[in-house]
C-alpha cells in the first residue's frame, strides 16, 4: 500500500461542531453538546487515516461535518487548499463529486424503493453526467468492479444480502471518481467472513484509483489492517495521532494504551490488561481540563485544570497529554 | 472427564413458517462441564442463539419446535419436561443474559424493582433480605453506589452498566449454569474488556459454568475453555480453545481464523471465505459448508459428514478426516 | 431476516422493468393474507356493480304504488292493508318476485336498483372525499416536516385546532348552512377529515429525513427538491395508500350517518338515505333497512381488511 505523501488533500484546522441544548418553555440555550471540539489533522492523497474511538466520541459527527452534511460550528476545512466551510451551493455540489461517503448500515443507506442500478447511477444523474446509455454502461462497469453482476441492476435492495448491499453502497460512492471516501464503520454490521471480503474490496479499489480514506471504526484490529495513520478520538478531541506502526507499538496517551490493551486478541492471550474504570462521560458536561483525567491511571494535578494541546512528540507522532 | 452438568444430544429445533421449514438447529451435540466456559462460535444464522433458547425453550412455540434430541440436566430431559418444571429451572438453575441490554430491561420499572422481582420468584426471603441481596449483587458486579442505583431507571444507566445489571440479575439465585448470548457484541471496546473481566471472575471465584455465545473468535480466545464452532445449524468442530487456535481442523474454522484482521500481516489481502451464509430455507445438500469450502470433494455434496474424533477432546465433522 | 440473508442472486435473466418488480413483490406479500384478498375481491365486485350495475337494473327512482313493500324473492310476509271498502284491515300474503329480487320500499321502488345506485354513490363519496382529505393532509404533512421551524409549528397548531372540532357537528353545521347537497357533503367530509393524515404523514416524513439513504442522497449532491420528490415522497406513498384505504370506510359511514339523521341529499339514493327511510318500517318491511345495512357492513369490512393487509405487506419488519 503505497501512498503519495506530497499532495495534501484535506486539511482540518480546529474544527468544531456543537449541538445547542435548549430547555424550558422559551427554549433557552443552556449549553452545548460538543460533539467535535477542536480537531486538527491532514489527509494526503491516497492516504488511509483510521479514526478510532468509542461511542459518543464524535467520530461519526466528524465524518459528517467534513463534507458539510452537518454545518461546522467553528474552525476551517481546506480541501485542496480551498476553504470549503465558506462554499456556496454550487461549490458544494462540485465538492460532492470529490468527497464521498460509505455508511455503516447497508440496509438503511439504500433507498428501498429504488432499484440498485438507479441508486448507483443517481450521482451521475444529479451531476448531469452522460446520457442514459452512457450512464447504464457506467453502472454496469461499477457493479463489475465491486464484484456484482451487471444483470442485477434492476433488482431492489431487499433482494440482496448485507455484504452485497455494502458493495452497492461502495459502487455508488465510486461513481463520481472521488478523491476522498469517508467510510463510517463500513464493516461493523457484517459477519466476519463477509467483513474480510469487503475490506479486501476496499483495499483493491484504493490501490487501483489512488483514493484517500477516512476510515472510521471502533474495531482496532480492522484499523490496524487497513490504515496508514491512526487517530484516536475521545469526547470530541483527538488525543493521539501517529503512523500505524508507531501507534500500535508505542502508544503514548493513557487512553490509547487502555484501548489497545482492551482489545481481545486471538493470538496473544493473557496479556496485562489495563482496565478503565467508569464510563465515558456525557459530552454535554465534559470534565474540566483534560477530558480523560477522571479515568486516567496516570493523572496529575494539572490534568484537571489545564487542557493539554496536541503536540508533536516525535516525527509524525502527536499526543495531547500533560505527561509529555 | 470432569463432571458434565449439561448434555445436549442431537438437538433439532425447526421453525415451521409459511415459507417453509427453517432448520435453525439441525443436530447439535455438546456437553458442558462444571466450572468451564464453553463458547458457541459462529456467524449470524448458524443457530447458536436458537440452541441457547432451546435449552430453556424460550422461543415462540408455534412456529418453533424441538423436533428431536435431548438436553440432559440434573436428571431431567429439558426437551420433554413440563412447562412447570422448566419455569422452576429458568432463572434459578439455569440463567440467561441477552445481548440487547436496552430491550431486556423494563423501561418503566426501577432497577431495584426488577432485581427484587427476580429474587422473589425463586427465593423465599423477606423484603429486607431481598433488598440487601440485590445491593450485594450490584456491588459484586462493580456497580458504584448500588443503593442509589436501586432507584434508578434503566435509561439513566450507560450501556455497560445495564449489561452489568443484567448479569447481576441473572446471578441472583446462584444458578448452576449461566448462558450469555453475545454480551460483548453491542458494546465499546473498553466496556467489552470490563464485561469479559466479570466473566473471568465468575469462573475463578464461583466456578460458574458458562455457555458463552459469540461470533468473535478473539473473545473465545480470551475467556473460553472449550469451543463449539457452528455452521448452518450444526456443530462442525469441538475442541479446547488452545487446540482451536493452534490446530484447527475444519475448513470453516480455518477460514474463520484466517479472515481475522488481527492475524494477517497488515497491508496484505485478508483471506476471506467466498460466498455467503446459506439460506436457512434452502440448505445445501450433504455438508452445509461445501459450496464455500476450499477443500470440497465430490462426496461433500452428497453425504453429511460424520463426526470424527481427532483426539479425545477434539472432534470434527468433515469428510477430510473420515 | 430470512428474505435477504443468503438469497442467492440468480443472474442475468432477472431484468424486468422497474416498477413491476416492486409492485409484484408487494402484491405477493398481500396475497398471503386471506382477509385482505377477500376485501379486495369485494371491492372489485362493488366497483363493477357501481360501474355497470345500473345498466341492468330498473330505475331506482321510479315509484310504483302497485308494488309497495314487497319482500325479497323467496320471502313471504303477511301484510295488513286497510281496505277502504270494508273499513277493516285485510291480511294478505305477499311473496317476493324475481322482478324485484330484493323487494321494494314503501314507495314501490326496486331495492336492487337502489342498492346498486347506492353503491355508486358510496364509492364516489368515499373516493372523492378521501381524495380531498389525502391531498390536503399530505401537502400539509410534507410541507410541515420539510420546512420545519415556525411553519411546522403554525401548521401543526392549526391541525390541532381542527382536530378538536367535533367533526360531526361541523358536518351538520355545514349541511345546515349550505343545504343538503351531495357535493357539499363530500366537500365537507374531505375538508374535515385530513387532520389525522397530516399528522401521520408529517411524522413519517420526519423520520425519513434522518434515515441514512436520505443523508446518502444529500452526500451525493442531491438538491432539496430531488430529495423530497425522488426519495421522501415515494417512501411515503405506501403510507398514503394505506391511509386512503383505511379512511374510505369512515367517509362512507359519515355520509350514511348524515343521511340517517336526515341531513343527507334526498335526491340521491345512497345507502344512508335508504337506511333512513327503512328505519320506520323495521317490523313490516325489514329488508329496506337491513339490505343497505349489510352492504355498508361488508364494504367497511372489506376496506379495513385490505388496508390492514396492505399495511402488513408494506412493513419490512412484519413477517408476511
Amino acid at each position: 500500500m503505497k501512498h503519495k505523501l506530497n499532495h495534501k488533500l484535506l486539511q482540518i484546522r480546529n474544527l468544531k461542531k456543537y449541538y445547542p441544548v435548549t430547555a424550558g418553555f422559551f427554549s433557552s440555550h443552556i449549553g452545548d453538546i460538543k460533539a467535535v471540539d477542536g480537531v486538527t489533522f491532514d489527509i494526503s492523497e491516497g492516504e488511509i487515516i483510521g479514526l478510532v474511538g468509542e461511542s459518543g466520541c464524535g467520530k461519526s459527527t466528524l465524518g459528517k461535518t467534513i463534507p458539510r452534511l452537518e454545518e461546522p460550528t467553528g474552525g476551517k476545512i481546506l480541501y485542496r487548499s480551498k476553504d470549503i466551510t465558506k462554499l456556496n451551493k454550487k461549490g458544494l455540489r462540485a465538492l460532492r463529486r470529490e468527497i464521498q461517503l460509505i455508511f455503516q448500515d447497508p440496509d438503511a443507506s439504500l433507498d428501498p424503493r429504488m432499484t440498485v442500478g438507479d441508486s448507483i447511477g443517481e450521482p451521475l444523474v444529479i451531476h448531469n453526467i452522460g446520457d442514459e446509455k452512457e450512464r447504464s454502461h457506467r453502472v454496469a462497469e461499477l457493479m463489475k468492479q465491486v464484484g456484482l453482476e451487471a444483470g442485477q441492476a434492476g433488482m431492489y435492495p431487499h433482494e440482496f444480502s448485507g455484504g452485497q448491499k455494502q458493495r452497492i453502497g461502495i459502487a455508488r460512492a465510486l461513481a463520481m471518481n472521488p478523491k476522498l471516501i469517508i467510510a463510517d464503520e463500513p464493516v461493523s454490521a457484517l459477519d466476519v467472513s463477509i467483513q474480510a471480503q469487503i475490506l479486501n474490496l476496499m483495499m483493491d479499489i484504493q490501490e487501483k484509483f489512488g483514493l484517500a480514506y477516512l476510515f472510521i471504526a471502533h474495531d482496532l484490529s480492522v484499523i490496524r489492517h487497513m490504515a496508514h495513520r491512526v487517530a484516536i478520538m475521545y469526547l470530541g478531541k483527538i488525543v493521539e495521532l501517529a503512523d500505524k506502526k508507531e501507534l500500535f507499538e508505542n502508544p503514548l496517551h493513557p487512553y490509547t494504551e487502555a484501548l489497545l490493551s482492551a482489545v481481545p486478541s486471538f493470538k496473544h492471550k493473557d496479556k496485562d490488561r489495563i482496565l478503565l474504570r467508569g464510563d465515558v462521560p456525557s459530552p454535554l458536561n465534559p470534565p474540566s481540563g483534560c477530558h480523560f483525567h477522571p479515568r486516567c491511571r496516570r493523572v496529575m494535578p494539572i490534568c484537571s485544570q489545564v487542557e493539554p494541546k496536541l503536540s508533536e512528540i516525535s516525527v509524525g507522532h502527536f499526543v495531547s497529554c500533560h505527561l509529555y | 472427564m470432569s463432571n458434565v452438568i449439561l448434555k445436549v444430544s442431537e438437538l433439532k429445533t425447526y421453525f415451521f413458517t409459511r415459507r417453509g421449514v427453517v432448520k435453525a438447529v439441525d443436530g447439535v451435540e455438546f456437553e458442558l462441564r462444571h466450572g468451564e466456559c464453553l463458547c458457541l462460535v459462529g456467524e449470524s444464522g448458524c443457530g447458536k442463539t436458537v440452541t441457547a433458547l432451546s435449552i430453556l425453550r424460550l422461543f415462540d412455540s408455534p412456529p418453533g419446535k424441538i423436533v428431536d434430541g435431548q438436553i440432559s440436566f440434573d436428571s431431567l430431559n429439558l426437551t420433554e419436561c413440563s412447562s412447570k418444571q422448566l419455569r422452576q429451572i429458568r432463572g434459578k438453575d439455569i440463567a440467561i443474559v441477552f445481548q440487547e441490554a436496552q430491550s431486556a430491561l423494563n423501561p418503566v420499572l426501577t432497577i431495584g424493582d426488577q432485581i427484587t422481582e427476580q429474587i422473589k420468584l425463586h427465593l423465599p426471603l423477606d423484603s429486607n433480605r431481598t433488598r440487601d441481596l440485590a445491593i450485594t449483587l450490584l456491588s459484586d458486579m462493580g456497580i458504584p453506589s448500588p443503593e442509589k442505583v436501586m432507584s434508578y431507571y434503566p435509561h439513566q444507566l450507560s450501556g455497560g452498566m445495564k449489561q452489568r445489571v443484567l448479569i447481576a440479575m441473572s446471578l441472583s439465585c446462584d444458578p448452576q449454569i449461566l448462558i450469555a448470548d453475545e454480551p460483548t457484541t453491542a458494546v465499546d471496546v473498553t466496556i467489552k474488556a470490563q464485561i469479559l473481566d466479570i466473566f473471568r471472575e465468575l469462573k475463578a471465584k464461583r466456578q460458574m459454568s458458562t455457555i458463552f455465545i459469540t461470533h468473535d473468535l478473539a473473545v473465545v480466545a480470551e475467556i473460553g475453555d472449550r469451543a463449539v464452532v457452528m455452521y448452518g445449524g450444526k456443530d462442525v468442530e469441538t475442541a479446547p480453545v488452545s487446540e482451536i487456535i493452534s490446530n484447527p481442523k475444519h475448513p470453516y474454522t480455518i477460514g474463520l481464523i484466517d479472515c481475522l484482521p488481527d492475524i494477517a500481516e497488515s497491508g496484505e489481502r485478508l483471506v476471506s471465505i467466498p460466498g455467503t451464509t446459506p439460506n436457512p430455507l434452502d440448505m445445501p445438500t450433504g455438508c452445509t459448508f461445501h459450496p464455500r469450502c476450499p477443500e470440497v470433494m465430490k462426496i461433500c455434496s452428497q453425504k453429511e459428514p460424520p463426526e470424527t474424533a481427532i483426539s479425545k477432546e477434539h472432534k470434527v465433522s468433515c469428510h477430510l478426516y473420515t | 431476516m430470512v428474505e435477504t440473508s443468503g438469497d442467492i442472486v440468480k443472474g442475468v435473466g432477472r431484468c424486468m422493468p422497474n416498477r413491476t418488480r416492486l409492485i409484484n413483490y408487494y402484491w405477493q406479500r398481500t396475497r398471503r393474507n386471506k382477509l385482505a384478498v377477500f376485501g379486495l375481491a369485494f371491492i372489485i365486485f362493488l366497483i363493477a356493480l357501481a360501474a355497470i350495475g345500473p345498466l341492468f337494473t330498473l330505475d331506482p327512482t321510479e315509484a310504483n304504488f302497485e308494488e309497495t313493500n314487497m319482500p325479497p324473492v323467496r320471502f313471504t310476509i303477511e301484510q295488513s292493508v286497510y281496505n277502504i271498502e270494508t273499513d277493516d284491515f285485510t291480511t294478505t300474503k305477499i311473496s317476493g318476485t324475481w322482478k324485484h329480487p330484493l323487494g321494494t320500499d314503501s314507495k314501490g321502488r326496486d331495492m336492487l336498483a337502489m342498492i346498486v345506485s347506492g353503491a355508486r354513490v358510496s364509492l364516489l363519496v368515499g373516493l372523492i372525499a378521501t381524495g380531498i382529505a389525502i391531498i390536503l393532509g399530505t401537502i400539509i404533512g410534507v410541507v410541515s416536516a420539510y420546512l420545519g421551524g415556525w411553519v411546522d409549528n403554525a401548521l401543526m397548531r392549526f391541525t390541532d385546532v381542527m382536530m378538536t372540532f367535533p367533526f360531526f357537528l361541523l358536518l351538520v353545521l355545514i349541511v345546515f348552512i349550505f343545504g343538503p347537497s351531495l357535493a357539499f357533503i363530500v366537500l365537507a367530509i374531505g375538508l374535515t377529515g385530513w387532520t389525522g393524515i397530516a399528522r401521520l404523514i408529517r411524522s413519517e416524513s420526519l423520520s425519513l429525513r434522518t434515515r441514512e439513504f436520505v443523508v446518502a442522497a444529500k452526500a451525493l449532491g442531491a438538491s432539496d427538491n430531488r430529495v423530497v420528490f425522488r426519495h421522501l415522497i415515494p417512501n411515503v406513498i405506501s403510507l398514503i395508500i394505506i391511509m386512503a384505504t383505511l379512511s374510505i370506510p369512515g367517509v362512507i359511514l359519515a355520509e350514511a350517518a348524515l343521511s340517517f339523521i336526515g341531513l343527507g341529499d334526498p335526491t340521491v339514493p345512497s345507502w344512508g338515505i335508504i337506511l333512513e327511510s327503512g328505519q320506520h318500517t323495521l317490523e313490516t318491511a325489514w329488508w329496506v333497512a337491513v339490505e343497505p345495512g349489510i352492504m355498508l357492513f361488508l364494504t367497511v369490512l372489506a376496506f379495513n381488511f385490505l388496508g390492514d393487509g396492505l399495511r402488513d405487506a408494506f412493513d419490512p419488519k412484519s413477517n408476511v
